[in-house]
């Protein structure tokens, strides 16, 4: 047993254009590591290559350079493929099929028995909250939102040990990706590892817990999003702390500073925040400034992104 | 090929035929076939008369005939030759867009994304491909010979075989289609190139008299190769007539030539999908 569902080691794909020489770089040197059982967020602005690098697991489109392992099994191999439920970007589902042929056809692809998809295959459609009438009518009759609904119900058909979903609550309304968040946090306790790509940072923060982000191609932050957004919580100034204290204090808190005798302490949560207010007011330590910092992954996707220089610090 | 692998493979044409009668290629094809087996019920009156003897009146003119059976081969290999072509014209409009459409970018993703190889996706699309105009050509020429057979009492097995003929050029014809639909994902161009081989074969197959209207000899050679190159519709519909008509046919070539250029093509098809990306 393989311990990372995926592996991928300098990816690279460099598109040319057929004509003119010129190129890009849309996934550069990307090495990522995905354990079991994770929720993983890949994030990056239009055109970083969230796609392409998902495509490339998928052996949809060959690397340029660099390998990808699945559950450790090289990703050319159609073998490789089988554990993986896929929900891709702008998909277009054959119009002809109804919500049932849909999934009787990937379910047949992905090697499910008649047997087994008769049974699946309702269980799925409801699943997803797809009703009666929606099982026979044809994709093209469907809206937006129902299309990404039984596209997820087509990525799950064959139980996947691996879930890839590109922009999954695209189109879809909040009522609706609630209901989608619930089905994934379903998955997740039942041991699925989910790679999700997303703009929807909220989401991603809510749901992942690990990201990386990346920025034309590259790599350029990656860490569990409890750390990342770690500069959340609560900010205690306090001056003339007495050392004995102030050890205490760093002893609970998620990380100080001391600037010209200022006490700066951040802390995780409020019930900690107080417990230090009350510390300091009982040594008769003066009390500068007590304000609630947060640092969401959209703070640290836009630093990022944006650079270190225009970066938009966090309130 | 393992349980899993022939599942999906089914699963690949049960999807073909769906999509063929969702885009009503089907029923057209069906459609038309049928008018030309009530054409041919309604339009023949065939009177055999004493054995040997009979009248057969076609478009109302009384043709004696003291040969039913050369009368009905002659009109059997009329209708073939005419089958052979217009039916193949249609067969490969209907065709090339159910080719191109499994290309399409929002679709081919995620059939890629399944553990079925890109050979047995594209082979498996073919054969639906195939066996949806083979279902056809068979409705057409098992009923026209059934149709012959009662009026006339004339059942030759010639008429039978060309339907064979039809559908192996077709299938090679196909190969075409689908190369050019992975290399361009151009159902128009599918069409025109396709075109192009049913016009110049014929052409090329009067080799001889060309031969001798070419002045220099590198254009002769340029002349042979694509003669021994490029399938050869022309004389395999020959052959078709001939085993119509129970002549012997004095050579095979042109049937295994042809089966050869179907099958590097259809070679290079699988290569480049192989070597695509998406
Ligand atoms: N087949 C292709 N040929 C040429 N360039 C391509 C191709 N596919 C993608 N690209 C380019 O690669 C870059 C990355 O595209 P990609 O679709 O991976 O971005 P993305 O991160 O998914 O963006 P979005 O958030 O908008 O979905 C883009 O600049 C795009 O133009
Ligand atoms: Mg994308």
């Amino acid at each position: 047993m393989d311990e990372y569902a995926i592996e991928t080691e300098g990816l690279t794909k460099v598109f040319r254009s057929r004509w003119s020489k010129r190129e890009l770089k849309a996934v550069d040197d990307i090495s990522i590591r995905v354990p079991r059982g994770t929720t993983f967020g890949l994030l990056g602005p239009n055109g970083a290559g969230k796609t392409t690098f998902v495509k490339m697991l998928l052996s949809c489109t060959h690397p340029t350079s660099g390998r990808a392992k699945v559950f450790g099994r090289d990703s050319q191999e159609p073998e490789a493929r089988r554990p993986i439920g896929y929900l891709p970007e702008n998909h277009r589902f054959p119009t002809y099929m109804t919500g049932w042929g849909m999934l009787e056809f990937y379910g047949a692809l992905s090697g499910m028995d008649s047997a087994s998809r008769r049974r699946r295959i309702p269980e799925l459609l409801n699943l997803v909250g797809l009703d009666e009438r929606a099982h026979h009518l044809r994709l093209g009759k469907y809206s937006k939102g129902m299309l990404q609904r039984v596209g997820l119900a087509q990525a799950l058909i064959h139980s996947p040990r691996l879930l890839v979903l590109d922009e999954p609550s695209d189109g879809v309304d909040p009522v609706g990706r609630k209901h989608i968040r619930d089905v994934l946090n379903g998955l997740e306790r039942e041991g699925v590892t989910i790679f999700l790509n997303s703009h929807l940072l909220a989401e991603v923060e809510l749901f992942c817990r690990e990201v990386v982000i990346i920025q034309k191609g590259k790599m350029a932050l990656s860490g569990t999003v409890a750390s990342l957004t770690s500069g959340s919580g609560y900010k205690v100034e306090a001056l003339g702390v007495p050392e004995s204290l102030e050890t205490e204090l760093r002893s609970r808190a998620r990380s100080f500073r001391s600037v010209e005798g200022t006490l700066e302490l951040l802390f995780a949560s409020r019930e900690e925040a107080n417990w230090a207010v009350d510390r300091l007011r009982a040594s008769h330590c003066e009390l500068e400034s007590l304000a609630r910092t947060r640092s969401t992954l959209e703070d640290v996707f836009m630093k990022t992104v944006d650079g270190p220089i225009s970066g938009v610090t966090a309130q | 090929m393992n349980g899993q692998t022939f599942n999906a493979t089914a699963a690949i044409i049960r999807d073909t035929f769906r999509e063929a009668f969702a885009r009503k290629i089907f029923w057209g094809f069906f459609g038309c076939c049928t008018a030309l087996l009530l054409f041919l019920m309604f339009i023949m009156r065939v009177d055999v008369v004493a054995g040997a003897l009979a009248t057969v009146s076609i478009f109302g003119n009384s043709l004696p005939s003291t040969n039913v059976q050369n009368l009905v081969q002659q009109t059997q290999s009329v209708i073939a030759g005419v089958l052979y072509y217009a039916g193949m014209a249609l067969a490969v409009f209907a065709s090339a867009g159910l080719v191109s459409a499994v290309f399409e970018p929002g679709r081919i993703e995620l059939l890629l994304s399944k553990p079925v190889s890109r050979t047995h996706l594209l082979l498996g699309r073919f054969a639906g491909n195939v066996l949806v105009v083979s279902a056809n050509i068979l409705y057409l020429v098992i009923g026209s010979w059934i149709i012959f057979g009662v009026k006339t009492g004339v059942w030759g097995a010639g008429f039978l075989l060309s339907s064979l003929c039809t559908i192996f050029i077709f299938s090679v014809l196909l190969a075409v289609i689908v190369l050019i639909g992975v290399l361009l994902d151009s159902s128009a161009v599918a069409i025109m190139v396709t075109f192009a081989l049913m016009i110049i074969t014929p052409i090329l197959a009067q080799k001889a008299t060309l031969e001798r209207l070419l002045s220099s000899e590198w254009s002769r050679d340029v002349l042979r190769v694509l003669y021994y190159v490029l399938p050869k519709i022309w004389e395999v519909r020959g052959i078709v007539q001939n085993l119509i008509l129970n002549k012997p046919v004095e050579s095979w070539m042109p049937v295994w030539s042809t089966a050869i250029f179907g099958a590097v093509v259809l070679a290079i098809g699988i290569w480049r999908f192989q070597r695509r990306s998406y």
